[in-house]
């Protein structure tokens, strides 16, 4: 009964979270000083060489408003965003490249971004917290140092200098990789996955850099905190080796609040994308959101952001709900 | 280094650069780099790749204008004259209030699929524009101007305009990058019945001499190659096209496109900042600006900087402060510290090209010189560009680089307004206006006078620098500016809203690109003025023109035919009128930098070698397809 009174709990605050978030999702860009609808009118009297008459655009504005769905007021069309989002994931057409879906463009671009920053992300958290555990665990030894400094030296690097570094050394200086990559097209085979992958090392080796040298340095401080507990000095007089200590002692302790941290930056995955998108040429969700910024298209930036709560606050629900099962002194809470 | 690690790294060099030497002979998508032209996308990434309906929103900057669409007449950028393109020759007028007319195309003509182009596709193209108007969003501009058509034959068809139109040739061809409205295949688009209007027409069947061979779902790049049949093309008859390929992409950030045209990854860019074509010029000397001399960018492009005033609200509806704010504008020190010295001043509300120099700049040169305001003071500094070449020499660039003679005004212009906050000081002072114990100036009745100027944010680096720097010289001169940056979508909305502005720079209403001005300034007409507090949005005239001289120039011009000396006559009249009441702060023509790398292609539109405007995103790219040369590299 306790625990699934618990699960209750964390599942009701789960769809409060989604609801108050898409509640905010709706109202921010509306919130914002832009009009959908005059930008691309702008658009269009452009490339008319502003012959538009003030009659022809009346025209045009009120068929752009009945297509995009901004009709009736503000609470007519939050209930109308709301039912089309809950019950059937529909975002309605871009504004910006009407009659385009927002869930093609967002699953086209998605598995781009997923592909490449969850993978960073996971080599990221894997070497950094293997780096830092040793580091920590063999604090007192100078080598052990040194690995501490690895860390100390990549984490305070803005991510876009280093980026641009990794870039100017790698794809300029030593051109091993491309300046600005060619993803090939059409049906897959074994040769354009290779140069999928190929063209997708160099963001991936700049997105482990950059998350690598946290991961060192939290592991580390973790390592050395729980080395020091009674039980892992109880061990050690008990006569396990160093590597037992190590890895059943510190490791599975320490790791814990990693894996917390772990949960969120992959629920980041969707809105961290964009500087790596835009320095590197890679296809994903993060230049799409910027553009749908700039040119308030709304149902992108709704598509999007909502994609991103969701993560987000489904990552902390599977956190809350397997917590218990990996850490007893919760489950007798 | 010891012996194994020298072996390991000379065998590492090595491989790459074999590696290196390898891949540029072919380009990343499989086409031979020497047959193939690559050029830098307008507008970076394409988010909607796949929408090429013209009917809707589409992906227009990847080649579409230049390469796949056709038009019935095309401009030559060069002369800014009209030519026949898939029509053949002008269209004949049918009656004397020129609103109903006959036109030809061109027999021969072949869809990229080789199916033929005939009148039955311009007919259904229109059929279906007016039948779904309120679902397509990209059919406005011929369903307002067409009030009704009909075919006479396989290559002959009429229509009538809603209003006299003696600017057919350019509202249903082109004026400067393209045509708004553009025909669909029949046998494409018909079977799709209500369909039409969701149709993506991945990949596009095209009129022009390039088809699509691939193009990047993810929106990067685009692959046109040349039609075996590219002389039964839209504009065959222009010339052989000399690349096989022609590749547009997006080389990602400056810095990134700056590196890779080092690495002669490309061919053309678009806009480039002074520092980065620096950079890239001191590495590779096969990378050239559009002239070898001082200002180095590009000046041709139809439009012209300019700061809009929204003269419906007090202060800015007087002259007197509107004259002021141009006065206390220091532009030569403005150009220079936003664009390294590189523009050329305009003091006309339009810009000063090759084109319309001589029709609207030399027409009222002396009036300009003459011009007085206030107590008889004389604005007009016809020995701006000359003290501006001073200056720059002054701050060490080589003389060499220079202009001198008559080039000195051809690069940067024939006069601006004089840098006086003196005289701007007593204009004000004469409409109440002092300045307070802060030394800012304050408005009539005493009180603080903040002034809002808005600016692009970081999307549009030039003008983002030189409001900044207007700014800058504005405050030094006592006025108490904010200038703020906004967003693309924001800038929009500011500009199309007499609430939400009062000052801005812009370059909507300041296009003009030859004789026929009416394209821009049609839009000064009293339907498109709204009460100065109102919140509705604007449907032209975002420079707020109420001057009712400049109305009723429009209003008669527009009912002139365009080759009408008195047409030419009124636009000298409106521009002549803007400028002396001050209602836009002309600043300069665009500079538009558009670098080239001479080591695949050569014979790029250069200033002296100016055979069309140098731009990949105009259609008149069209003429550099055919003109430029292949170096066998």
């Amino acid at each position: 009964m306790g625990v699934l009174r618990y699960v209750a709990k964390r599942l009701g605050l789960y769809f409060a979270v989604l609801f108050i978030g898409l509640t905010i999702t709706f109202m921010l860009p509306r919130l914002m000083p832009i009009n959908p609808v005059d930008g691309y009118i702008g658009q269009l009297q452009s490339r008319a060489n502003g012959t538009l008459t003030s009659d022809a655009i009346a025209e045009l504005r009120a068929n752009l408003e009945e297509l995009y769905g901004l009709n009736g007021d503000l609470f007519t069309q939050y209930v109308s965003y709301m039912k089309r989002v809950v019950f059937s994931l529909d975002f309605g057409p871009s504004f910006t490249y009407y009659p385009q879906p927002v869930s093609a463009m967002i699953l086209n671009a998605l598995p781009w971004t997923l592909g490449l920053l969850l993978t960073a992300t996971l080599i990221a958290w894997t070497l950094g917290n293997m780096v830092g555990l040793v580091a920590g665990y063999f604090h007192k030894k100078k080598a052990a140092s040194v690995l501490e400094f690895l860390g100390i030296l990549l984490y305070p690097i803005p991510y876009y200098i280093l980026a641009v570094t990794v870039l100017l050394l790698l794809a300029y200086i030593f051109p091993i990789f491309p300046l600005s990559p060619t993803f090939p097209v059409g049906q897959m085979t074994p040769e354009k996955i290779g140069m999928i992958f190929y063209n997708s090392l160099l963001p991936g080796i700049t997105l482990v850099l950059a998350g690598f040298g946290w991961n060192i340095l939290s592991m580390k401080a973790l390592a050395v905190a729980t080395s020091e507990e009674p039980y892992v000095t109880y061990a050690r007089l008990k006569g396990t080796s160093n590597w037992t200590r190590m890895t059943r002692y510190v490791f599975r302790n320490a790791l814990l609040p990693q894996v917390t941290a772990l949960a969120l930056s992959l629920g980041m995955v969707f809105n961290g994308a964009l500087l790596t998108e835009m320095i590197f040429s890679y296809p994903g969700i993060g230049l799409i959101m910027r553009t749908a910024a700039t040119g308030g298209d709304y149902n992108v930036l709704y598509g999007a952001i909502t994609l991103s709560i969701v993560a987000v606050a489904t990552a902390g629900l599977v956190i809350d709900l397997i917590y218990p099962l990996l850490d007893p002194r919760i489950r007798t809470k | 280094m010891n012996r194994l690690g020298r072996l390991l790294m000379t065998s590492a060099v090595g491989a790459l650069t074999t590696t290196t030497a390898f891949a540029q002979a072919m380009t990343d998508v499989g086409t031979p780099r020497s047959e193939t032209l690559i050029v830098q996308t307008f507008d970076g990434r394409a988010a909607n790749p796949s929408a090429q309906n013209p009917l809707n929103s589409y992906a227009i900057w990847r080649g579409f204008r230049e390469l796949g669409w056709g038009y019935l007449w095309e401009m030559d950028t060069a002369t800014g004259v009209s030519y026949p393109e898939m029509a053949d020759g002008f269209p004949e007028v049918l009656n004397e209030e020129n609103t109903q007319f006959r036109i030809k195309i061109r027999e021969g003509i072949t869809w990229s699929d080789g199916v033929e182009f005939t009148t039955d596709d311009i007919i259904f193209s229109l059929d279906t524009a007016f039948k779904y108007r309120d679902k397509l969003t990209n059919v406005a501009s011929a369903v307002v101007y067409i009030k009704s058509y009909k075919k006479i034959d396989d290559y002959t068809f009429e229509l009538e305009t809603v209003n006299p139109s003696y600017d057919l040739t350019t509202r249903f061809g082109v004026y400067t990058w393209g045509t708004p409205f553009n025909w669909v295949p029949k046998h494409v688009f018909e079977p799709l019945g209500d369909e039409v209007v969701t149709f993506q027409n991945a990949p596009a069947v095209t009129l022009g001499p390039y088809k699509i061979k691939e193009f990047d779902p993810n929106g990067f790049w685009q692959l046109w190659e040349l039609r075996e049949d590219w002389q039964n093309s839209s504009w065959g008859n222009l010339g052989e096209p000399k690349p096989k390929y022609i590749l547009y992409k997006d080389f990602g950030a400056e810095e990134t496109r700056a590196l890779a045209f080092v690495q002669n990854q490309y061919d053309v860019d678009t806009f480039m900042s002074p520092d980065s074509i620096d950079a890239a010029k001191a590495r590779n000397p096969k990378v050239e600006t559009f002239s070898a001399t001082f200002p180095y960018h590009d000046m041709n492009d139809a439009c012209s900087y300019g700061v809009y005033i929204n003269q419906q609200r007090a202060p800015y509806d007087m002259p007197e402060v509107r004259w002021a704010l141009a006065l206390s504008l220091n532009l030569s020190q403005v150009g220079i510290s936003a664009m390294s010295g590189q523009f050329k001043a305009a003091a006309l509300p339009l810009p000063d090209t090759p084109i319309t120099g001589p029709i609207f700049y030399d027409a009222n040169l002396e009036a300009l010189k003459n011009l007085t305001i206030g107590d008889g003071y004389k604005p007009f500094d016809t020995e701006f560009s000359t003290k501006l070449v001073e200056t720059l020499a002054a701050q060490g660039i080589d003389q060499s680089l220079l202009p001198t003679g008559d080039a000195v005004n051809e690069g940067f212009g024939v006069g601006w307004w004089k840098h006086d906050p003196a005289e701007a000081e007593k204009l004000l002072a004469s409409v109440g206006m002092k300045k307070g114990s802060d030394g800012f100036y304050t408005l009539p009745d005493g009180s603080p006078w903040m002034i809002e100027f808005v600016i692009p944010g970081d999307w549009n680096k030039v003008l983002q620098r030189l409001g900044f720097s207007i700014a800058d010289s504005w405050r030094q001169a006592g006025f108490n500016v904010n200038a703020r940056q906004v967003d693309n979508g924001e800038f929009t909305t500011v500009q199309n809203t007499n609430a939400r502005n009062e000052l801005a720079i812009n370059w909507s209403n300041t296009c003009v690109y030859n004789a026929n001005w009416l394209g821009n300034w049609n839009q000064f007409r009293e339907s498109n003025i709204k009460p100065a507090d109102s919140t509705d949005p604007l449907s032209g005239n975002y420079a707020r023109i109420t001057d009712p001289k400049v109305l009723a120039l429009v209003d008669e011009g527009a009912a002139l035919p365009l080759d009408d000396p008195k047409f030419v006559e009124n636009g000298q009249n409106i521009a002549l009128q803007i400028a002396s009441e001050m209602q836009i702060i002309n600043l300069m023509n665009i500079p538009t930098t558009i670098p080239t790398n001479s080591t695949y292609w050569t014979n790029f539109p250069k200033q002296d070698n100016f055979y069309a405007a140098p731009y990949t995103w105009w259609s008149s790219f069209k003429k550099a397809v055919v003109s430029i040369e292949p170096t066998g590299q």
